[in-house]
This record gives C-alpha cells, sequence and structure tokens, in this order.
C-alpha cells in the first residue's frame, strides 16, 4: 500500500523562551508527522510545551529552531501577513476559553474567516458552508443566537464550526474540553470526531485527558519538551479510553 | 486605613500611566480655559476700572454736550457757579484725519479705509497740572504752552506709527484745510481719551478752536468741592443749564455702560469654559469606570477580605481626588499661560468693546478654579464610586465580564455633573471676579439666562445619546461600511458592547463640536448683519465723512454729484437726543433720497408715507431695537427736550428693521428740517453717495479726488464692512481657538475609550488574528471604530451646534444689531472634518496596541 505524503511535519522543533537572566526550553528537538485524515492527540501534563508545540504547527507562533511543513510548503518561516492567509485559508483553530466574538450571532461568528476575507457570509457558497458546518456539529436552528443565548457545549461547537467552514487542511485544537463537563466534553469530541471520520479532515488535538485522547487515532506523549512515547489506537467508534490508560500506565504516566 | 486606601488608588492610578495621564490633561484642559476665562474675565474688570478712571480723571462728573455746537460759554460759567463745583475743565473733541500724500480710494479693501484721529483740544492751565482733573503723562517732550496754538502732543504709539518725534510736523486737517503743528511731546499709554484708541493728539483749546472754528466744549469735567455730593451737584445743574441739552455722567453710569459692552464677551469665555469643563468631566468619568470595569475581581477580594463599602467608595472618590488636584494645578499652570493669549488677541482687535490691558488673576480665582476642578471631578467620581461599592465578594469568583449599567444611572449621573457644574460656576464666577460678577448688573439676565439655555440644550443632547446610539451608530458607520464592511461590523458591535461608554466619549465630542458650530452660527450672523446693516440702511455705494458740519448752502452736495459717474448724493447728520432721561443716537436723513435708493426694511408703518413724513417735518422713524428698548409703537410721540425747558413732539411714523449706527446703538431717523430748526444740527457729517451702475470703478478716483478738495474723506462701505469683519473675525478667532479645546478634550477620550475597548477585547482580537485577519485589518477596524465615533459625534454636534447658534444668537450684541439665525454650513463641513479627524487620530495608538498583540498570549488571556 502506498503511503501517502504526510499533511503536516515538524522536524527537530525547539522553542525557547527567555525571562531576563533565565531561559525555559518549553521543546527541545520535536519531530511529528501528520497524514491527511488523521485524528492526532498530543498528550501531557501541564507544562510539557503541548500547547507551545501546537501553536507553532499552526503558524502562532515561531519555533527557535527547526521547521513546520504543512501540505508541502515550509511555514515556520513566514513573514506575519503569510502566516495570517495560511490561518484564514488553511488551518482552523479551536481553543480552551469559549472563544465566540459575543456581540455577533452563532452564524456570523462560524462565518467569520469569509467576512474577514472580504466575502459575504450571507450569500453563495459561503452560506451553503456554513449551513453545511452547523448539521455536523449538530447545531441546526440555532444560528441566530448571540453566544450569551448558548450553552457552554453549544458555543464551543461553534468554535469548532468556525474552525472547520473554510475546509482547512488542519484543524488544531487546544484543549478544547479543558472547560467543561465530562457529558459536554463528549458533545465535543464527538463533533470533532465525526468531521475527521465522515469529511476526512485531519485534526491534532492537545489535551491532559486520557479521555479525550482516547478519540483520536494516534497519541503522542509530550514530556518536558520531547515526544516521549508515541501510542497508536486506529480508527475505532467506540472511544474506549482503557487501552490508552493502561499504556499509559505501563509508561508510568 | 486611609493611608493604605491612598496607597492602593496611587497605585491602581500609576498601573495605567496613559490613562490617568490622559484624565489629568483632561480635567487640566477643562480647568484651564476656566482659569483662563476668570483671570481674563478680572482683567477686563480692571481695564474698565482703568478705562474709567482713565476718561474720567479726578473729576466726579461729565457734562455732555447735545448738540454739534457744543456746550456754550453760559453754560461753562453756570457750571463754574454752581454749588458744590471746585473745578470745570471744558474739553473741544473732534474727529478729522491726518493729511495723506496720495487717496487711494479706488482702492476698496480695508487698507483704504484710514482710522480717523481725535483731536482733544485741553485747557493746558487745568489739564496736565498738579491740581487739574487729567494727568498728562508723557514719554518724551515737554507739555502744552498755554499760549501756544500750534503745538500738540501725539501718544507714543501713534508717533512710532507715523515715524514722528518731538519737534516734528503734524499737519492736521482743519475746517480752512491743513495746518500744520509741532510735535512737542509724546504721551505715554493712549492717551487722554481711552475711546480715541490711541489715535487722539491733544492740542491747546484755543488751537482747536482755530481748527474748527468757533464752538462750545464738547464736554466739561466737574471736579466736586470738598464736602459736596454728586447727588447734589446733579440736581444744581440741572436746575442752571437751560441753554440747551446736555447729559450728566458719573463715574459709576461710565462702569456700568463699558461693563455692558463686555458682558457678552464673558458670557461667551464663561460658556466655554463651563462646556470644556463638561467635557473633562466626561474624561474622569471614563477613566474611573474604565479602572472599575478592569478592577472588578480585584475589589471583589478586597470586599471578601473585610473591606466595607465605604472603604470601596473612599478608594475610588481618592483616586478622583487625586486626579482632580493634579489636573487643577496643571490646568491653573495652563490657564495662566493661555489668558496672556487671549488678553493680546483681545487687546489686539482694537474697537471691540472690550477693554483689557492684561490678566489679571483674581485674588480668589485661583482656589475657585482649582476647587471647581475638585468638584467636578468628584462629582464624575460619584457614580463609578456607587457601583464599586456594590460589587459583592461574589464577584471575585467570576470570570471578568462587562458590567451592565442602567440608563436611569447613566442619566442620574449625567444630570449631577451637569448640576454641580452649573451651579458651581454660577454660585462661584461672581464670587471670583469680584464686585462687578457675570456680565455686570445692568445686562445680567443676558449674561446669565442665554449661556444657561445653551447649557440645557447641552444636556438635553448627551442625555439622548445613550438612547439613540444604536440608530445613530449604525447611521455614522455607513460611510465606512462602503469601503470597509468586515471592520465597519466588527467596529459597530464593539461599540455597542458598552453602551455607556460609547454614549459618553460621544457626547464630549458632540458639544465640544456644538460650540464650534454655535461660534460660526454666530459668526456668520455678525458678518451677514454687518452686510445687511451697511447695505440696508446706508443710501450709497461709498460715504465721504466730513471733519465739521456742512450746511445744505454750501453746494457741497452739487459738487459731489456733478462728479461724472455720481447717481445721487444723500447728506447724513448723526447727533443725539434726549428721551426718558437717556441718551439716544439720531441721525438727520433726506427722507426722499432713502425711497429713491430703496432704503431701509419698514417692520411697521407705511414706508412712502413714513419718508414723505419725516421729511415735511415733526415725525421720526425707529429702528426696532430702540421702539423694543422704549416700547414704542407708530403712532407714539417723542417728546425731546432741546434745551431752555422746551421739548419738541416727533410722531413715531414708521419702525424699521435696522438704523443708521450711532455712538453707543442704533440712531432714530428724523427730517433735516427738525434737526437743524429744533436739535442745533448745523449741516451733514457725511454724504453717501451712490454712483451710477457699473461706473463706481472708473468714477470712484475722480471722487475720491473731487472729495478731497472739499475736505471730505471717502470711504467704500465695502471697506467699512470688511474693517469691521476684520474684527469680528478676529474675535471668533478667539472663542473658536477656545471652543477647539474642548474637542481636544474629547479626543483624549476617545484614546481612553478605544485603549479600554481594546484591552476588554484582547482574547476577541487574538481570535479575529487566528480566525486569518491581518494586523492592518485589526488596525482598520480600531480606527473605523473611532471614525464612526467622530461621525456620530459630528452629527448631533453639528445639529445641537446650529440649534445652539440660534439660542446663542445676539448675546449682549454679538450678532449685531438685527442679525438672524445662520446655518454655518462651512463650518459645519469643517467642523465635522476636525471632529471625524481627531477622532481616528486618537485611535492611532489604541489601533497600535491592538494590531500587535500576541495571538497565542490572546487566548490564554482570561
Amino acid at each position: 500500500m502506498a503511503i501517502a505524503a504526510p499533511i503536516l511535519e515538524a522536524r527537530d522543533l525547539t522553542k525557547r523562551y527567555a525571562f531576563g537572566d533565565t531561559t525555559v526550553d518549553a521543546l527541545r528537538g520535536v519531530s511529528l508527522t501528520v497524514q491527511p485524515g488523521e485524528f492526532v492527540a498530543l498528550m501531557g501534563s501541564s507544562g510539557s510545551g503541548k500547547s507551545t508545540l501546537l501553536h507553532i504547527l499552526g503558524g502562532l507562533d515561531k519555533p527557535t529552531s527547526g521547521e513546520v511543513v504543512l501540505g508541502g510548503e515550509t511555514i515556520s518561516g513566514l513573514g506575519d501577513d503569510a502566516a495570517t492567509r495560511l490561518r484564514r485559508d488553511r488551518t482552523g483553530f479551536v481553543f480552551q476559553f469559549f472563544n465566540l466574538i459575543p456581540l455577533l450571532d452563532a452564524a456570523e461568528n462560524v462565518g467569520l474567516p469569509f467576512t474577514i476575507a472580504g466575502q459575504d457570509p450571507r450569500n453563495g457558497e459561503a452560506a451553503d458552508r456554513i449551513r453545511d458546518v452547523f448539521e455536523l456539529v449538530d447545531l441546526g436552528g440555532k444560528e441566530h443566537h448571540r453566544p450569551d443565548q448558548l450553552s457552554a457545549g453549544e458555543q464551543q461547537r461553534v468554535a469548532i464550526a468556525r474552525a472547520l467552514v473554510n475546509r482547512p487542511s488542519i484543524v488544531l485544537a487546544d484543549e478544547p474540553t479543558g472547560n467543561l463537563d465530562f457529558t459536554t466534553g463528549g458533545e465535543i469530541l464527538e463533533a470533532l470526531w465525526r468531521s475527521c471520520a465522515k469529511r476526512g479532515q485531519t485534526i491534532v488535538l492537545v489535551t491532559h485527558d486520557a479521555k479525550a485522547a482516547a478519540y483520536a487515532d494516534r497519541v503522542e506523549v509530550i514530556q518536558d519538551g520531547v515526544i516521549r512515547d508515541e501510542i497508536v489506537l486506529g480508527r475505532r467508534d467506540d472511544h474506549a479510553a482503557a487501552p490508552l490508560i493502561a499504556r499509559l500506565a505501563q509508561l508510568g504516566l | 486605613m486611609v493611608n493604605g486606601l491612598a496607597r492602593f488608588a496611587w497605585r491602581s492610578l500609576r498601573a495605567r500611566p496613559l490613562r490617568t495621564a490622559l484624565s489629568i490633561v483632561g480635567i487640566a484642559l477643562g480647568v484651564a480655559v476656566l482659569f483662563a476665562a476668570l483671570v481674563t474675565d478680572a482683567g477686563i474688570q480692571a481695564g474698565v476700572g482703568r478705562t474709567v478712571d482713565d476718561v474720567m480723571g479726578r473729576s466726579d462728573l461729565r457734562v455732555g454736550a447735545f448738540e454739534e455746537k457744543g456746550l456754550s460759554a453760559s453754560s461753562l460759567s453756570a457750571i463754574r457757579s454752581a454749588p458744590g463745583v471746585a473745578i470745570a475743565d471744558p474739553v473741544l473733541e473732534q474727529r478729522t484725519y491726518l493729511q495723506r500724500d496720495a487717496l487711494t480710494t479706488a482702492d476698496s479693501t480695508a487698507a483704504a479705509y484710514a482710522p480717523p484721529i481725535t483731536v482733544i483740544g485741553i485747557d493746558p492751565t487745568i489739564d496736565g497740572t498738579a491740581t487739574g482733573l487729567h494727568d498728562l503723562q508723557l514719554a518724551s517732550g515737554q507739555g502744552l504752552s498755554p499760549t501756544s496754538t500750534t503745538d500738540v502732543l501725539v501718544p507714543a504709539g501713534l508717533a512710532r506709527d507715523l515715524g514722528l518725534g518731538a519737534g516734528d510736523t503734524l499737519t492736521i486737517l482743519g475746517l480752512n484745510g491743513p495746518v500744520p503743528y509741532r510735535v512737542v511731546g509724546l504721551l505715554s499709554g493712549a492717551g487722554p481719551d481711552p475711546t480715541s484708541e490711541g489715535r487722539g493728539v491733544v492740542v491747546s483749546l484755543a488751537a482747536s478752536t482755530a481748527l474748527f472754528g468757533d464752538r462750545g466744549a464738547t464736554w466739561v469735567d466737574v471736579g466736586l468741592a470738598a464736602g459736596a455730593t454728586v447727588d447734589g451737584v446733579v440736581v444744581a445743574l440741572e436746575q442752571r443749564l437751560t441753554f440747551e441739552p446736555f447729559v450728566l455722567t458719573d463715574r459709576a453710569d461710565l462702569a456700568a455702560s463699558l461693563g455692558a459692552s463686555t458682558a457678552g464677551f464673558e458670557a461667551l469665555t464663561a460658556l466655554i469654559a463651563a462646556v470644556t469643563l463638561f467635557g473633562g468631566a466626561f474624561l474622569i468619568f471614563n477613566t474611573l469606570s474604565m479602572t472599575l470595569s478592569e478592577r472588578v475581581r480585584e475589589i471583589g477580594l478586597l470586599r471578601a477580605a473585610g473591606t466595607t463599602r465605604r472603604q470601596v467608595h473612599r478608594l475610588v472618590l481618592i483616586q478622583a481626588l487625586i486626579l482632580g488636584v493634579s489636573g487643577s494645578i496643571l490646568g491653573l499652570v495652563l490657564g495662566l499661560a493661555m489668558s496672556v493669549v487671549i488678553a493680546r488677541t483681545v487687546g489686539s482687535l482694537g474697537d471691540s468693546g472690550v477693554p483689557i490691558d492684561g490678566p489679571v488673576v483674581p485674588p480668589l480665582g485661583v482656589a475657585l478654579a482649582a476647587l471647581v476642578g475638585i468638584l467636578v471631578t468628584l462629582a464624575a467620581a460619584l457614580e463609578p464610586a456607587i457601583q464599586a461599592g456594590r460589587i459583592s465578594p461574589i464577584e471575585a469568583l467570576r470570570p471578568a465580564h462587562v458590567r451592565r449599567h442602567s440608563l436611569v444611572s447613566q442619566l442620574r449621573w449625567l444630570a449631577a455633573v451637569v448640576v454641580t457644574v452649573g451651579v458651581a460656576g454660577l454660585a462661584l464666577w461672581p464670587i471670583a471676579l469680584g464686585p462687578f460678577g457675570l456680565g455686570g448688573g445692568a445686562t445680567g439676565n443676558a449674561g446669565i439666562i442665554r449661556p444657561l439655555v445653551v447649557y440645557a440644550v447641552l444636556l438635553v443632547v448627551t442625555m439622548l445619546t445613550p438612547l439613540i446610539l444604536g440608530p445613530l451608530g449604525r447611521l455614522a458607520s455607513l460611510p465606512f461600511a462602503l469601503f470597509l464592511p468586515a471592520e465597519a461590523r466588527l467596529s459597530r458591535g464593539s461599540l455597542a458592547r458598552d453602551r455607556k461608554r460609547t454614549a459618553l466619549t460621544v457626547g464630549a465630542l458632540t458639544i465640544g463640536l456644538a460650540m464650534i458650530v454655535a461660534l460660526g452660527g454666530l459668526a456668520g450672523s455678525a458678518h451677514a448683519a454687518t452686510d445687511a446693516w451697511l447695505t440696508d440702511v446706508i443710501p450709497g455705494d461709498l460715504v465721504a465723512t466730513s471733519i465739521r458740519p456742512i450746511a445744505a448752502g454750501e453746494g457741497v452736495a452739487q459738487q459731489l454729484a456733478a462728479v461724472p459717474g455720481v447717481a445721487t448724493v444723500s447728506p447724513i447728520a448723526r447727533f443725539a437726543v434726549a428721551f426718558r432721561g437717556v441718551r439716544v443716537d439720531a441721525a438727520a436723513v433726506a427722507g426722499s433720497d432713502l425711497a429713491t435708493d430703496g432704503r431701509l426694511t419698514f417692520v411697521a408703518g407705511d414706508r412712502r408715507a413714513a419718508l414723505t413724513a419725516l421729511d415735511a417735518g415733526g415725525s421720526t422713524i425707529v429702528p426696532q431695537a430702540v421702539a423694543d428698548e422704549f416700547g414704542l409703537k407708530v403712532g407714539d410721540t417723542l417728546d425731546l427736550p432741546v434745551g431752555g425747558g422746551e421739548a419738541v413732539e416727533e410722531r413715531i411714523v414708521g419702525i424699521v428693521a435696522r438704523g443708521l449706527p450711532g455712538q453707543s446703538g442704533e440712531s432714530v431717523l428724523i427730517g433735516w428740517s427738525d434737526a437743524t430748526s429744533h436739535f442745533g444740527v448745523l449741516g451733514a457729517d457725511a454724504f453717501a453717495i451712490r454712483f451710477v451702475p457699473g461706473r463706481m470703478a472708473a468714477a470712484q478716483a475722480g471722487l475720491a479726488s473731487a472729495a478731497r478738495g472739499l475736505a471730505l474723506e471717502p470711504t467704500p462701505i465695502s471697506g467699512i464692512a470688511s474693517a469691521i469683519n476684520d474684527a469680528f473675525g478676529r474675535l471668533f478667532s478667539l472663542f473658536d481657538a477656545l471652543a477647539l479645546l474642548a474637542v481636544l478634550i474629547a479626543g483624549l477620550g476617545i484614546v481612553n475609550t478605544l485603549t479600554m475597548n481594546v484591552y476588554e477585547r484582547v482574547r476577541e482580537i487574538g481570535i479575529l488574528r487566528a480566525a486569518g485577519m491581518t494586523r492592518r485589518q485589526v488596525w482598520r477596524m480600531v480606527v473605523v471604530e473611532a471614525g464612526t465615533m467622530g461621525v456620530a459625534g459630528a452629527l448631533l454636534g453639528c445639529l445641537a451646534g446650529v440649534i445652539l447658534g440660534f439660542a446663542l444668537g445676539g448675546v449682549a450684541g454679538l450678532g449685531g444689531p438685527g442679525s438672524g439665525p445662520t446655518i454655518p454650513w462651512l463650518t459645519i463641513v469643517l467642523a465635522a472634518a476636525f471632529g471625524i479627524g481627531i477622532a481616528m487620530l486618537a485611535a492611532f495608538q489604541p489601533a497600535r496596541i491592538a494590531s500587535r498583540i500576541s495571538i497565542v498570549r490572546a487566548v490564554q488571556f482570561e
């Protein structure tokens, strides 16, 4: 079987922060490959460097050394304008806190990438795509609700819809369930998984929660700025966390 | 605990140095304008006092002549022999011109309008002596010799302008042609008569009689004997002076009359100061509200740790006190500097009716300006303090959120600040100025009520702003939505986030722009009134003035009419009559000429019949202003004393919108036959000359030459108009500059509000950036936000300004007689552009901050 070209490749990434005389190495030589349509979880404890890695993979931040290649193009050295275009057209982000613009309704929030690009999200293909992602995240009928009229889970699903609406090469989710209860968190992960399973959306998820990581095809365990281990779970419908937890226990995590 | 709170308050202000500095500057500018207005007005009051001293010298009473022939020798003897009179000092004053080498009357600009000089004839044995009533302070040279008829004293300033020194010759146009005089001394200052604008030259009575023919004193100044009272001497003089009509003026009358002429200026400066301070209060309120919304959690923690509500109130009020005291101190310094500039500007206006030598710091003014600044700051802090006290300890546990305020609390706060500023201003202003107070006694109503109306308009507009913010914001963002739809949509949403904050920011801009537009309207009215006045009442394109009365029999009018291109020549004489014990300006005119030329706008009475009756005698036409002042209507009769205890009856046959300009108001019109037979008018002192249409340019040079040959000074109407408009222009530039400060304060408010808006949505901006918004788009979004506020402020400000212009119209004569409301379109366009420009400029720094926000840190920002 021919192996597809990776959609995302990180090569020997390091990230060093300087605080006066003190320096902190958040990443110390991380290499990673993500295949198209794959759901990868980056797992680790607080301060392990997983969020830093995610920010660099999505072009929000730059590595101190190493490079990131997305769809065959090196993105780690892009200037601000090029990085902005990249975020608008080729990546989608979901953050931990409910990152919606409170004064815009759900549909307007989802249509932000179109609005920013100067397109009218109420007409044409943009409107079709917005309708489509609303169905995908199971929020039909809530298009014109403002964020404060939605539950926490619904707000996060709107954020997912916004990340997906532009059909990006990759969606990067940073602890999207970190602020939610178990049931609501499950709905979010289901939505992400559906987009991966049904639409072939590539997803990189950062989490410290094994139950969330269990939705992924593959889990990369990060500790002290390096990838300590890789756990391959494969595509499963049941999302059972037990095998992953057992494996983590074996590793002493 | 207060010490601890003070430290906490101080550290809290220091944590946001830009915002704190902006607030201090805001209140400082408000206090500065207030203090500058106080210092300027005190300077004006001192100027009034000095002018009274200059005019009256050591005299207690002035007996003025009504008639051109002056006070007769019999009157002078009667005054001298009246009981209680120690010294009677006659003065003969006459306006004339200096000999000019070439008359450039073809030039219709203001430069061709040569200001006349005033020749003041004095008795050198009285004035300038130790026992005399007037001092003649010499800058150089010597005084007048009692016997010489060829010596002249010239004010040093005029001498400098003319390049003259002691020993040089000054040639003055006299009754019989130019007469050379020898300059024997230079007078320091403006000279003995401040009303001559530094152009009064002094000669002996004998010399002035030789120059202008044998006529009586223009006035006689009276020094009282020891133990005599002004009232007693007035009674004695009224009994003895029966030879010709006269008017008595004491020092208090003069001060009141001068005070009245400054009332409009003072009222307007007071109003601008109050409005500016109001803008400063907006800024303070916004600052404290922002600080509060930022620190909700912190205050919640303090409350959880046992801080009482009262202590929280105190914390906010201490912050306000720090801002108020710092702003007030800075404001006093700025205000003093500003008052120097104002005094110079007003001083350069010449005959503006506003006497000022320089700024005078009133003893209580410093304390009161600072006190008003601090009071306004504290008033602005009340609502934030109350809101802070209501924060519960539980707030410390909740995520940060925008606190919403009810409309009632917004309106309550606005009303509190407005009432505080208004009451403080009204109560403190007169105290700060001393004995004269706002607008003087005589015009107290015009001085206080109109500004109050203006204040009420501003209050209504600012209170309406929060209510109409939604539709107003949509309307204001339309121009931006055309070009930058995404930025316009997002920024409009941001402005709706905290409606109160936006409303206050827009409100501050609104009132600043409203003042500019209102002043523009007022200036426009003044210009229009000047032009309308001159063209409506003077039956000519040009006025040739004479230094002596020219009798009809001399044939001067006929000679002027014979100049090719001249269509009509109409004689005019200005004099005064006494009506109900008050001096009223009067003018002798030819009714038939006015009828033919189509001058005068009649508001009552039949035009043709009235002008015919005027020439027939026994009739008068009065201007609307005089009719209103005395409650007169067509058919009423004016009983005008003419000396010897007799009076002449003049029946009112018409009321006109505008009359001829007189010395202190508009003139009642009287026919030539009555003027000469009853009121001592000897002849015309001016001729209105109308050219044949289209031939003015060609005929002007010939007329100038003919006029000069007849010892007349020709001045085109356009020259007079541009000279008056120039003075108005400079006066209104000063007011505009003060009003611009209010807009500047509003600009600082916008910086504050936008910065706060940016800080409050750091995470949102991070999301937008993560979703693909470029730095430039973020920058534009914030600038569009400011621009939307600018357009909203401009829309409301221009509307309010037009309304204010109507309300302010004619404050103590600033608008000129008969001035109607004017919509100043050019000012509106310029003010709107300025307001929007300032708003967008104010966005520069906040937009920079917004565009530099790090996405990674923003999305982690709670």
